[in-house]
């Protein structure tokens, strides 16, 4: 194998896939980079047996040339040390090439590296891609999707199928749903795609936080491709794939009330900036607990009350509440969450009583839904 | 890199239950391997995980030459974990992390294989971790346990798995082959006293380090017999120099069991199964200097030892002590 890059593409390209490459693996090929010479450019694949990045440098771009002199061939490099030496490398122009002892030699001006390669056909084999099935969203639209509804997952490993999102196709929506068993949240989007080949998978959910710092914050389309064990995200030239969680997700329909028997109106922001100053004097309790009331004239009580500190009472006036006298209580950081997710003006809260769980939604559409579980107070 | 032809001389028995499994397509879920050092256990460990994934066998033998083959030797087979002790056990967090990689799908295929090498040097936590994962198998997940010691293995794992008893090698079979290889009678005695490996016993006779080992080994036995008061002067300057850490401690008192087991196949008059076979004169004057009774409290106070050494005590205190016992 042997090729001429630009080092600037190539450092970039490094760049991505090393964010894959965990320090502490077991599998001791995977602290390696694989690069792969092919008659159209050069692959670059990190990864940690959970999420695997590919970057794709294509030979040249824009009528730029990037790639020059390919022989084709494979290698998979120390990830330790092959990114410093690219950044550090003097030149423009990077030469590399790879003996048959897999003895690679990095050339750029008059510095030369020697390394020792490790053999491509040891890396694990990534699903081959079939385009059939695959499906696309405007990467802002999915790190929508992701900052909705990731944060609602279970951080506790008991039960680990509730670490993911769950993604599913059911009548031309697309279903975005977290949860921790005490919390919900759910985006839903319309999607036209009755062809595709999947109903529900579960992406871990910090693969999709490492997605989200991948794609930018474009109206570009990402490619979302769902295979047999892997899920792969493809922009231009990055590929992103992660691992499922294996086992069958809650059903989820059945936990949100239909009926309700008091609804708020409300600001947004008025509301979420409220509960984060009763949040003050929550924190010492060990579950952030605040409480809410109704009053005539559409006015609601926030309260927080910690014996050891103090109290703090504040009242937000709502546009609007329908229905039952109310008095709840629940975690003031959900609540936070929740309202930071929504992306809306004014919300829609709707209750069925102290000890039921209770939705939020935006005003205006039903695509977003977050569900909180209320906490029992004396 | 062993077929199955070869571990069936080797392992008869295990091989042919194992073979028989896979015919009858009754591969169980977990399988705990237990017998002596060397007797073939991590190989039939990878042979049947080769098995299970290779694409390209014949029958039941894989073909050793594919991806898949290859990359199980190497151990960069992503949908196989080996677990190994981290430092002294295996640790909670190693069978917490084995747990968390089994929630996901597998990364090239949909079954999966987890190897747990000396599986009796697991923690309490990490023995009860598992438990609860072996008990509840995911669909196409094998397990294999090995160990040198199944009594210590949890009563309740051991009865989630099934047993596979790997029998200790022909002595004079291996003894032979390596006489054949180059070795001088005696060595090649020493050597099957120590493994039942012959790739292990040929690196040992080679290496330069063991070689020191015996002679310090044989210079302890004489100082002990000659001069006594000398011997605690001896195991600080010599034997603690170059018995470093504790596997070599443990190497180095295995040698002097064995040379006290020798006196007592002299005293019986057994002579064929002495392992220092140049040392009878030696061993003339020890067999006069200790009783029979006394040879028996040494074995007993060496295996003492060797418990010692392997739950943490301060080595040349063990050593010391030791000494004590035998002078005396």
């Amino acid at each position: 194998m042997k090729f001429i890059i630009q080092r600037e593409p190539l450092m970039e390209s490094v760049q991505n896939v090393i964010k894959a490459i965990s320090s502490r693996t077991t599998i001791p090929i995977l602290s390696g980079i694989k690069i792969e010479a092919t008659n159209n450019g050069i692959k670059l694949t990190g990864s940690d047996s959970d999420i695997s990045i590919e970057s794709f440098i294509p030979i040249e771009e824009n009528g730029i040339v990037y790639v020059e002199q390919i022989e084709t061939g494979s290698v998979v490099l120390q990830a330790k040390y092959f990114p410093e030496i690219i950044r550090k490398l003097p030149d423009k122009t990077v030469e590399l090439e790879v003996d048959e002892k897999l003895k690679v030699t990095i050339r750029s001006g008059s510095a030369e590296f020697s390394l020792n390669g490790q053999d491509a056909e040891e890396y694990p084999m990534l699903p081959q891609i079939h385009n059939e099935d695959s499906f696309d969203l405007p990467s802002d639209m999915l790190k929508d999707l992701i900052r909705q509804t990731a944060f609602a997952i279970s951080t506790l490993e008991t039960r680990p199928i509730l670490t993911g999102v769950n993604v599913k196709a059911i009548d031309n929506n697309l279903y975005f749903v977290a949860t921790d068993s005490h919390r919900l949240a759910s985006r839903q989007i319309p999607f036209e795609n009755q062809t595709l080949g999947f109903s529900s998978v579960v992406i871990p959910g910090k693969s999709l936080n490492e997605l989200n710092k991948i794609i930018g914050d474009t109206q570009e389309n990402v490619n979302i491709c769902i295979m047999q064990n892997q899920i792969m995200f493809q922009t231009k030239n990055v590929y992103f794939l992660s691992r499922l969680l294996d086992g069958n997700y809650p059903e989820t329909s059945r936990l949100i009330p239909e009926q309700s028997k008091t609804i708020v109106y409300v600001s947004t922001n008025d509301l979420l900036r409220a509960i984060d100053r009763a949040s003050l004097l929550a924190k010492e309790n060990k579950n952030n607990v605040v409480k809410l009331v109704t009053k005539p004239n559409n006015q609601l009580e926030v309260s927080s009350n910690s014996p050891e500190i103090g109290r703090v009472l504040e009242e937000v006036t709502a546009k609007h509440i329908n229905g039952e006298e109310l008095k709840i209580s629940f975690s003031s950081k959900y609540m936070l969450d929740a309202l930071k997710a929504i992306d809306s003006d004014q919300v829609k809260i709707e209750f069925t009583g102290a000890m039921r769980p209770f939705i939020i939604r935006p005003t205006e559409n039903d695509q977003i839904l977050q569900l909180i579980l209320p906490v029992r107070t004396y | 890199m062993k077929t199955w032809t070869e571990m069936a001389s080797i392992q008869p028995l295990v091989s042919k239950m194992l073979t028989n499994g896979f015919k009858q397509n009754r591969v169980s879920h977990a399988y705990l391997f237990y017998g002596p050092k060397g007797t073939g256990k991590r190989a039939m460990g990878s042979l049947l995980t080769k098995t299970l994934f290779c694409k390209k066998k014949t029958d039941i033998e894989p073909c050793q030459d594919c991806k898949d083959c290859h990359r199980i030797d190497s151990g960069n087979h992503p949908d196989v974990h080996w677990i190994s002790p981290d430092g002294q056990t295996i640790k909670k967090e190693q069978i917490l992390h084995l747990q968390k990689e089994f929630t996901y799908t597998g990364m090239e295929s949909n079954q999966k294989v987890y190897i747990i090498d000396q599986a009796d040097r697991m923690t309490t936590n990490a023995s009860n971790r598992l438990l609860k994962f072996l008990e509840e198998p995911n669909k196409e997940t094998t397990a294999i346990l090995l160990t040198e010691n199944s009594q210590s293995i949890l009563q309740t794992i051991r009865s989630r798995c099934q047993m596979m008893a790997f029998k200790p090698l022909n002595t004079v079979a291996l003894q032979n082959q390596l006489m054949d290889k180059g070795l001088t009678e005696a060595n090649a005695r020493l050597m099957v006293a120590l493994t039942n490996n012959l790739s292990d016993a040929m690196e040992l006779d080679k290496d330069e380090w063991f070689a020191n080992a015996r002679k310090i080994v044989v210079q302890l036995i004489e100082v002990l017999q000659s001069k006594p008061e000398e011997s605690l002067l001896f195991i600080h300057n010599s034997w603690m120099h170059h018995f470093k850490d504790r596997e070599q401690i443990q190497q180095g008192l295995d040698l002097l069991l064995l040379w006290f087991k020798d006196l007592i196949y002299h005293a019986t008059g057994n002579e064929a199964l002495i392992v220092f076979m140049y040392e009878q004169e030696r061993m003339e004057k020890s067999a006069l200097i200790w009783s029979r009774q006394h040879i028996t409290n040494v074995l007993q106070s060496i295996m003492d030892a060797k418990k010692k050494i392997g739950q943490n005590v301060n080595p040349a205190l063990v050593m010391e002590q030791l000494t004590l016992q035998i002078q005396r």
